[in-house]
């Protein structure tokens, strides 16, 4: 009886020889793509498996996790919060945390903890992350790839781990923009003596929407002690003279009046621009000569916002000035000139309305849209 | 009689966590982890205080207070609103729909058990 294995056995000895070579390297690339895809398979089904496995187990565990936390907050309350760790921590020695994954969320849901709750709670959930170690893991991403990195930052700042501040400084000046904004905020919150150091060694560019997070994160945090941004307005970096002009604006520090005239001569257009705007919102009457000098060499984004900065102080004494800008050949210009009158209040409006009777049709036309009290500029 | 509070919250663990703390200190605490399932629960059980965060799945919290507030049953359960630091343009919109109180996240427990006390004691009307 012809047995299956005897078959595959004269089909090799016997049959193949003799077969054609185009049939034989037919059969040879079925036999290639059977092999790879049964391997395959596999692979795919025991990975499948694996996950499956290590989601239920990171179910079960986070289920524990999330009630042993509970637990800490209807502890009693008359208990110190070095007592309650104390209760604790054997409780959560027992879980593995040599197991990188129930490690992270114990970390995770710790984290997440801390973040919603202040007082008692949130000292005894940092406490049981100092006490189960969690800070070295945690300090351990710092040296791995870049999404780590982020996220042992993240874990540091969250947890409020102010001596780590110095750590976390060498990271503000990363080579990856990510790492960089993400170590720079954290810096701000954690560092305790001077939270602002990083600009110092600020070599790499600080993005325009990361200048809105570092703005965001240090005008909002607590506890943050604001320094006079002006010695930073000579920094080398552009990025950071940008940041510190936001800050002096929020903060209205006059101080830095001198720092300011000193960048209107600037070579870069954004700074001397925004140094400008910064002038006419802090009303710097004493400017306006410095801005009318520089006017006629600028180029119309500095000319316009010279207007607008002077219509902004509204001191009266460039009136005459703005009157000759509304009849420039450049629209801009003219709409500008005439908003910035406007914004010198009673005597504004009656100069617009004496531009009106001798002007041309079109600046007439802008008057009206000036005036009109539905609009706001 | 135990008092009844409604807790809703979508985030699992602040859920557990405010389930076990005002369990513990003697309420009957109800959960819901969505606008749906509490609109759902409002509509059953006469609560005596509930607290609800303001983001929530399906429907949001602004209009579980408005149901709360618009329904003649229900005006007189007072409401806290739970929010995140930066929603205050929407706590105030809270408060115009009858809410009660709010807390902002992060908080402290014991001061949210105090507000408890204090909102069970005194029933407020729109």
């Amino acid at each position: 009886m012809l047995t299956i294995y005897t078959y595959i056995q004269e089909l090799f000895t016997e049959r193949l020889p003799f077969v054609p070579s185009n049939v034989k390297a037919s059969l040879f690339i079925i036999l290639f793509c059977i092999i790879a895809f049964t391997e395959l398979y596999i692979y795919i089904g025991t990975r499948r498996i694996k996950q499956w496995f290590e989601g239920k187990r990171n179910k079960k565990y986070k289920e524990i996790i999330t009630n042993m936390l509970a637990n800490i907050v209807v502890y009693d309350d008359d208990a110190e919060s070095d007592e309650i760790i104390a209760h604790f921590t054997p409780e959560f020695k027992k879980l593995p945390l040599k197991n990188s994954a129930v490690r992270e969320i114990l970390i995770k849901e710790l984290l997440h903890y801390h973040l919603n709750f202040t007082g008692k709670t949130a000292d005894v959930l940092k406490g049981l992350y100092l006490q189960l170690k969690l800070n070295k893991y945690s300090k351990r991403k710092l040296n791995g790839r870049w999404e780590t990195q982020i996220e042992g930052i993240r874990e540091i700042t969250q947890m409020w781990l102010k001596e780590e501040a110095e750590t976390i400084l060498k990271f503000t000046d990363d080579e990856n923009s990510q790492v960089r904004m993400e170590a720079q905020a954290s810096f701000v919150k954690l560092s305790m003596d001077n939270p602002f150091r990083f600009l110092d060694r600020a070599r790499e560019r600080i993005l325009d929407w990361h200048q809105l997070i570092l703005f965001e994160v240090i005008t909002k945090t607590k506890n943050v002690e604001i320094p006079s941004f002006s010695p930073w307005l000579s920094s080398k970096n552009d990025t950071v003279i940008m940041l510190c002009l936001k800050l002096i604006n929020h903060y209205q520090q006059l101080d830095a009046m001198p720092e300011l005239i000193r960048l209107l001569q600037h070579a870069n257009l954004h700074i001397r621009a925004k140094t400008i705007n910064i002038l006419g919102c802090i009303e710097a009457e004493m400017t306006e000569e410095n801005l009318f000098e520089m006017y006629f060499d600028q180029p119309l984004e500095i000319k316009l916002e010279i207007i607008k900065a002077m219509g902004k102080i509204g001191s009266g004494n460039y009136l005459e000035f703005l009157t000759g800008r509304t009849y420039s050949e450049n629209f801009k210009i003219r709409m500008e000139a005439m908003y910035s009158i406007k914004l010198h209040g009673i005597t504004g409006i009656e100069l617009l309305e004496n531009i009106y009777k001798d002007t041309n049709m079109q600046n007439q036309v802008i008057i009206k849209h000036v005036l009109d009290e539905r609009i706001v500029a | 009689m135990t008092p009844k509070i409604l807790v809703v919250e979508d985030e699992e663990l602040m859920l557990k966590a405010l389930q076990f703390r005002l369990g513990k200190e003697g309420y009957d605490v109800f959960i819901a982890k969505d606008g749906m399932q509490a609109l759902k629960l409002i509509s059953e059980t006469q609560f005596d205080l509930v607290i609800t965060d303001i983001m929530l799945p399906f429907v949001g919290g602004l209009e579980i207070v408005n149901k709360i507030k618009s329904d003649p049953e229900t005006k007189d359960t007072p409401v806290i609103v739970l929010s995140a630091v930066g929603l205050e343009k929407t706590v105030m919109e809270a408060f115009q729909l009858g809410a009660n109180d709010f807390i902002t996240k992060p908080f402290n427990l014991s001061e949210l058990s105090i507000r408890v006390r204090k909102n069970l004691r005194v029933p407020v009307t729109k």
